[in-house]
């Protein structure tokens, strides 16, 4: 990679971060919504294993620490891109999607690059939370530095899954120019069957069978599962390869509708 | 880098979903849908030389935007070929994206929670452009549209004319050779206009940049450009100039002249026509296709007759723009 496409890549992906540093009203609340997520989320599940031992193979340490890792997770694709005017619904809607197309930068590596972005900075924000929760006693730490290792592998797998799941849904706007309805489900589905709301091991076997079709336990409930041992290490690989599928699969899904979106552009508006 | 624009026999077809009205309507366009087939563009000619600054006309629906967007590579042509600065924009994006600029009127290529100079920057190394040149380029940007003012404001807070100015410096940063202005004026008020204007001005005759600007500002046409491409329903009307199209459609000048001798006998002259006589009043007026200009109609005048005052009437390029739409649209 040169020089020029690393400052590419760099220019691009501090768009969402910095405009973010620009507006430290939104800083805040993120940081008093995390805070009090934290805080509920913890005295929930503790409130809940109170009068319980180990429940669906997990025990209370193990799920509140399953349960505020999630929450922390969550941060690092929730920035504001609505306020920022910078959604590709909000492109579209206001018709400057064609200035990505203008550019000798593709329109899908400049999404890349501003993902990429948007991913690390929330990943500060999840490394910050976790240094906190973890000196506070909120969270276990891993059992092993190879379990450590795995969830590493696990997580950028995952948050890899979740690229492109978020990437699918905004493609959708070329045809359908909103795609509200399709954030709220996917929102609602990504946060459900990833373990966000409760960890996955709670739900119904055949719950867990049908999400095994879908990419979103991939995304979060994977690796949170190796990190508190509610996955043995001794059958991570399986997982890992699942979620490597899954990568491929997206992959191959977003570039064939990326090539179709381009011819849907022009349509959109005069 | 040559600049130059050239169009041969462009088409664009969009096929659409008729929608019927009603319920029953709406129904059988569900199970059963219509697809028509409608001509936005339809085998358009023209080439637009390096350096000069062509206006692209027509009413709103006229074809001109997708005409814009076959020229920038967003749009792939039904039939017909253009080349850019030498390049086929649809067929080779990248490389035509580093030869050309564009603004499409209010909608801002910044990123909106950014301050401005970070954009131009996010641009600069998008397009490539070495430091050492960004800065000439911005100071040169900045003299002429007084961008240092509000570099440094998010583009959010920025009023309209800031952001346009904005958007035509950051469409002018890699130093493109072709510019595409898709009513760039549009909303703003006369003195930012008569700004911009002076920034275009200068971009074409100080920099040789091809500009391929639609408006439907008229007297931006009168004070940036010679030459005018019409299209109406997508078809080319006229490519002229100003005067041509000023004969075709907006022969409605009047040249009154008083008479030193209030009975000299007034006849028509070629192409002239008397409108009026009274006592040493004669109005004269255009006659037929090949009525001279009014210009060329006053010196026929006073070569021919002794008077002692003159007064010019002549139509703007408005009412002769909405001649020639009303005309090309019977045709």
């Amino acid at each position: 990679m040169t020089v020029t496409a690393v400052l590419r890549g760099w220019r691009a992906a501090r768009v969402t971060p910095l405009g973010e540093l620009h507006t430290p009203p939104r800083m805040t609340a993120a940081l008093l919504r995390l805070t009090v997520q934290v805080v509920l989320v913890a005295s929930l599940w503790q409130g809940l294993y109170a009068a319980t031992g180990t429940t669906a193979g997990l025990s209370e340490d193990q799920a509140v620490t399953y349960a505020v890792l999630a929450v922390l997770a969550i941060r690092i694709r929730e920035l504001d891109q609505y306020a920022g005017r910078d959604t590709v619904l909000q492109h579209m809607h206001f018709g400057t999607i064609v200035y990505w197309y203008l550019r000798p930068l593709p329109p899908q590596r400049y999404y890349a690059f501003r993902a990429l972005g948007e991913q690390l900075y929330g990943l500060v924000w999840v490394i910050a939370g976790y240094a906190i929760c973890l000196a506070a006693g909120v969270v276990d730490p891993p059992k092993s530095a190879a379990v450590a290792g795995v969830f590493a592998v696990s997580a950028f797998l995952g948050q890899w899954v979740l690229y492109y799941v978020m990437l699918a849904i905004d493609q959708l706007c070329f045809w359908t120019l909103r795609n509200g309805a399709a954030m709220l489900i996917l929102i609602f589905a990504q946060n459900l069957l990833s373990g966000v709301y409760a960890p996955l091991w709670f739900f119904p076997d055949w719950f867990i069978t049908l999400s095994g079709f879908l990419p979103f336990q991939a995304t979060l409930s994977v690796p949170l599962s190796l990190y508190v041992g509610r996955i043995e290490l001794s059958d991570a690989g399986p997982q890992l390869a699942v979620q490597a599928a899954w990568v491929v699969a997206l992959a191959l899904l977003t570039r064939l509708l990326w090539r179709r979106a381009a011819r849907r552009v022009i349509s959109q508006g005069g | 880098m040559s600049g130059s624009i050239e169009v041969r026999g462009l088409s664009r077809t969009f096929h659409t979903t008729v929608r019927r009205p009603g319920f029953g309507g709406a129904l059988r366009s569900l199970v059963n849908p219509e697809r028509v087939a409608k001509d936005a563009v339809s085998d358009i000619t023209f080439d637009v030389s390096p350096g000069e600054l062509l206006a692209l006309l027509g009413p709103n629906g006229a074809g001109k935007s997708t005409t814009i967007k076959m020229l920038t590579g967003i749009l792939t042509p039904t039939s017909g070929e253009a080349r850019v600065a030498g390049v086929v924009p649809y067929e080779e994006r990248e490389r035509n994206a580093r030869n050309i600029g564009a603004v499409f009127g209010q909608r801002t290529q910044l990123w909106w929670d950014l301050p401005v100079r970070e954009s131009f920057s996010i641009l600069r190394d998008i397009y490539d452009v070495p430091e050492a040149e960004h800065r000439v380029r911005l100071r040169e940007f900045d003299e002429l549209l007084d961008l240092s003012s509000f570099w440094d404001t998010r583009v959010r807070h920025l009023s309209l004319g800031q952001r346009v100015r904005s958007d035509l410096a950051a469409a002018l940063l890699h130093d493109p050779p072709v510019v595409f202005l898709d009513e760039p004026t549009i909303g703003m008020d006369v003195v930012v206009k008569e700004q911009v204007r002076e920034f275009l001005r200068y971009q074409v005759e100080e920099r040789g940049r091809t500009v391929l600007l639609t408006t439907h500002d008229m007297t931006e046409v009168e004070r940036l450009a010679e030459r005018v491409v019409l299209i109406n329903h997508g078809r080319l009307v006229l490519d002229g100039t100003l005067d041509e199209i000023r004969r075709k459609f907006g022969s409605t000048w009047q040249v009154r002249v008083t008479l030193s001798d209030p009975h000299a006998p007034v006849e028509p002259l070629p192409g002239i026509a008397l409108v009026r006589r009274e006592g040493p009043q004669a109005v004269f007026g255009p006659d037929g296709p090949t009525a001279p200009t009014m210009h060329q109609a006053l010196k026929q005048v006073i070569e021919r007759y002794e008077v002692t005052d003159i007064a010019l009437d002549e139509a703007d390029l408005e009412d002769v723009m909405r001649a020639a739409y009303v005309q090309a649209g019977g045709e």
